[in-house]
């Protein structure tokens, strides 16, 4: 097999060295994955171009012509409310010559026009006005010549977007992981709504550091990483010393879609220490909490679960309870935006919806006292990732090897202690298979999936 | 300096009053005393930030503080009044004195990280625009700031924008308290890992 050059010989390395790279048993990482500039193209094809990916809320597109400029991948998209209340999703490219057809960041349009010869758009992404066009094409095959269209699903609320024709639907693809989703999404009979706004930064890093951490990482919360940002949420009269991190809870990871979560049980010093006494309460301990139980049928699930951090594959992220949801779009091989968001139960009472704004900027944000230490970490680790030695250094991924149980009576998936690197186990050995194999859309269809002991709500196919 | 036409305007393109005044380019108002006493405070305030007298600086803020940065975006002309967020949309900084205080608490500590090893700052303070309140001890201020932090080795950030202040006289320290500062940076995807300082 190996020196074999075939059409699997794709960007310089071969399907064998490429699952060589992450050994699942052994718990090793090759940390070539965060830095090789051709494994970085292969990425670009296998996973942003066939993944649904996380490009927004409903509730940032409400009103037919709304529209958000952003991007899947690296390719930039536009995500416009159409006239019949569904939504499209199509490349921020005009076919002349590649121009950027909308140059905002956001707004409403009845139409875009491309500033470079004035081809014009419907918000539907058709081309509908070519300048001189009868003088210089006779007639133009509009259809032919509009920009590429994504297929655009939402599940509850969260908007995603796939090129891949042949993709399992958002429902499949999401499988075991939309119980754990509905944590944060399902709790209200009004579902969520996003606070206005979405947050942009750089961070020189890999995206997968971003994914995988959010994905399976509570050990560096529960050790050193946030010591700072716990701190500055205490009152005045509590030292650090006092506060008991949390040691009990689970984590979960997909059933080979690459998805991770894991979370508290019952220990709400963390999510005190985020999101204040009134957020905790309304999350632990009110009506609200009430209702959510009940919607979700576990009185644990819906208000027990303290701090969840969860990824579903490859860079949609988010952390039930805290509200935080992000995409870490990919900038190259060693940076990436964040572009980050807060949704609030609909139906909440402004005090809130208030206090979710101000304590996600807080914490979750550029400036937030917990998220300007990963984004010191991820920068750091990539620089040292510039030594050639240090390159060729296998990484340790071996937290709670082994340990892990399918049989859990209240949780979906495979389940092992909170403190483990089981899901970020399943993250790498997903993008493994997503880098090398053909058949990943039929492996998710056939994974066993909606197994869930409760009820999971279906995501809804909004174009095609 | 009179400027009175609409697009001089600097609350004009506000979505609300977020950014906090009504504040307009006009003759100034104010004697030369006071326009140096404010200056000068921006001196010594920036002063302590860039050596890292962070308890000083955080006595500057006054209890009512509203310390607020809000977002930007990149809008066509027709929607330009929607290219800040406004006041219960997201936002990259919405503190007030408790919070700023935890802000405090972290920098001070041995384990925040993102300034542990400290950065090293700049702060250049200009083009100072000061229109007095109702009342002598209060003061309406706007000013640019250009900030330049390095940090561990190589890492350099440039942040620029304008600051709107309130100002309010005090008998002790360098002069003035700060009764709220609007920060409106001059960036719309943040060119930086994080926002660790302070502006």
């Amino acid at each position: 097999m190996s020196g074999q050059t075939s059409a699997n010989t794709v960007g310089g390395w071969t399907d064998e060295q490429i699952r060589s790279l992450f050994d699942e048993e052994r718990g090793l990482i090759d940390p070539r994955i965060y830095t090789d500039t051709l494994l970085y193209e292969r990425e670009l094809d296998r996973i942003f171009s066939r993944s649904w990916l996380l490009l927004g809320h409903e509730t940032h597109v409400p009103k037919p012509g709304d529209y958000l400029a952003t991007y899947m991948g690296e390719d930039p998209v536009i995500l416009v409310r159409q006239k019949d209340a569904s939504l499209r999703v199509f490349l921020n490219q005009c076919r002349h010559r590649s121009m950027r057809i909308c140059r905002a960041d956001a707004g409403n349009a009845r139409a875009f026009t491309c500033s470079y010869h004035g081809w014009a758009y419907d918000i539907s992404g058709k081309l509908v006005n070519v300048p001189f066009e009868s003088q210089g094409y006779g007639v133009l095959d509009k259809a032919e010549w509009s920009p590429l269209q994504a297929r655009v699903a939402t599940y509850k609320g969260l908007i995603f977007a796939n090129w891949d024709q042949d993709a399992s639907d958002l429902d499949a693809y999401l499988g075991d992981a939309a119980f754990y989703l509905d944590h944060m999404l399902d709790r209200s009979e009004t579902g969520t709504e996003a606070i206005g706004g979405i947050q942009k930064w750089v961070i020189p890093c890999n995206w997968k550091f971003a994914a995988e951490q959010f994905c399976s990482d509570m050990y560096h919360a529960g050790t050193v990483s946030h010591l700072s940002g716990i701190m500055a949420g205490l009152p005045e009269d509590v030292e650090l010393g006092n506060v008991q991190i949390p040691t009990a809870g689970f984590q979960f990871r997909s059933d080979g879609g690459g998805h991770g979560t894991g979370f508290y049980v019952a220990e709400p010093a963390m999510l005190q220490a985020i999101m204040g006494p009134r957020v905790t309460e309304y999350w632990t301990d009110s009506p609200a909490a009430e209702a959510a139980r009940r919607r979700l049928g576990s009185a644990e699930r819906a208000c027990q679960l303290m701090a969840q951090h969860m990824t579903i594959f490859p860079t949609c992220s988010f952390l039930p309870g805290i509200n935080t949801v992000r995409t870490w779009h990919p900038r190259g091989p060693g940076e990436i935006e964040v572009w980050a968001f807060t949704v609030v139960d609909a139906d909440a009472p402004d005090e809130i919806k208030e206090e979710y704004r101000r304590q996600t900027i807080r914490t979750f944000s550029a400036g937030g006292v917990f998220e300007q230490d990963d984004g010191e970490n991820w920068v750091e680790i990539q620089r040292v990732l510039r030594g050639h030695m240090a390159r060729n250094q296998t990484l340790n991924a071996q937290l709670g090897l082994g340990q892990w149980r399918t049989d859990h009576p209240d949780y979906p998936g495979r389940i092992s202690y909170v403190y483990s690197e089981e899901a970020a186990r399943g993250f790498y050995q997903h993008w493994s298979d997503m880098m090398t194999r053909s058949d990943m859309s039929a492996a998710l269809h056939r994974r066993s999936g909606l197994t869930a002991p409760g009820q999971c709500g279906k995501s809804i196919e909004v174009a095609k | 300096m009179k400027v009175t036409t609409e697009a001089a305007d600097l609350s004009k393109n506000d979505r609300n009053s977020g950014q906090g005044m009504q504040l307009r380019p006009q003759i100034s108002n104010v004697d030369v005393q006071v326009q140096h006493e404010i200056e000068q405070f921006y001196y010594r305030e920036a002063w302590l930030l860039d050596n890292r007298k962070f308890k000083e600086w955080f006595a500057l803020l006054d209890d009512d503080i509203r310390y607020f940065m809000p977002l930007r975006t990149s809008r066509i002309q027709r929607e330009g009044a929607l290219e800040f967020s406004g006041d219960n949309e997201f936002a990259h900084f919405d503190d007030d004195i408790k919070t700023m205080k935890g802000r405090l608490r972290k920098l001070l500590s041995d384990v925040g990280w993102s300034e542990n090893p400290a950065s090293r700052t700049r702060h250049i303070v200009s083009n100072v625009i000061v229109n007095t309140l109702d009342s002598d001890d209060v003061y309406e201020v706007s000013s640019a700031f250009f900030v330049y932090r390095n940090r561990l080795e190589s890492q350099v950030d440039l942040f620029a924008g304008e600051r709107r202040d309130i100002l309010r006289r005090r008998a002790d320290g360098i002069g003035f308290g700060i009764g709220k500062r609007i920060i409106l940076i001059d960036q719309s995807t943040i060119n930086s890992n994080n926002l660790s300082i302070l502006f």
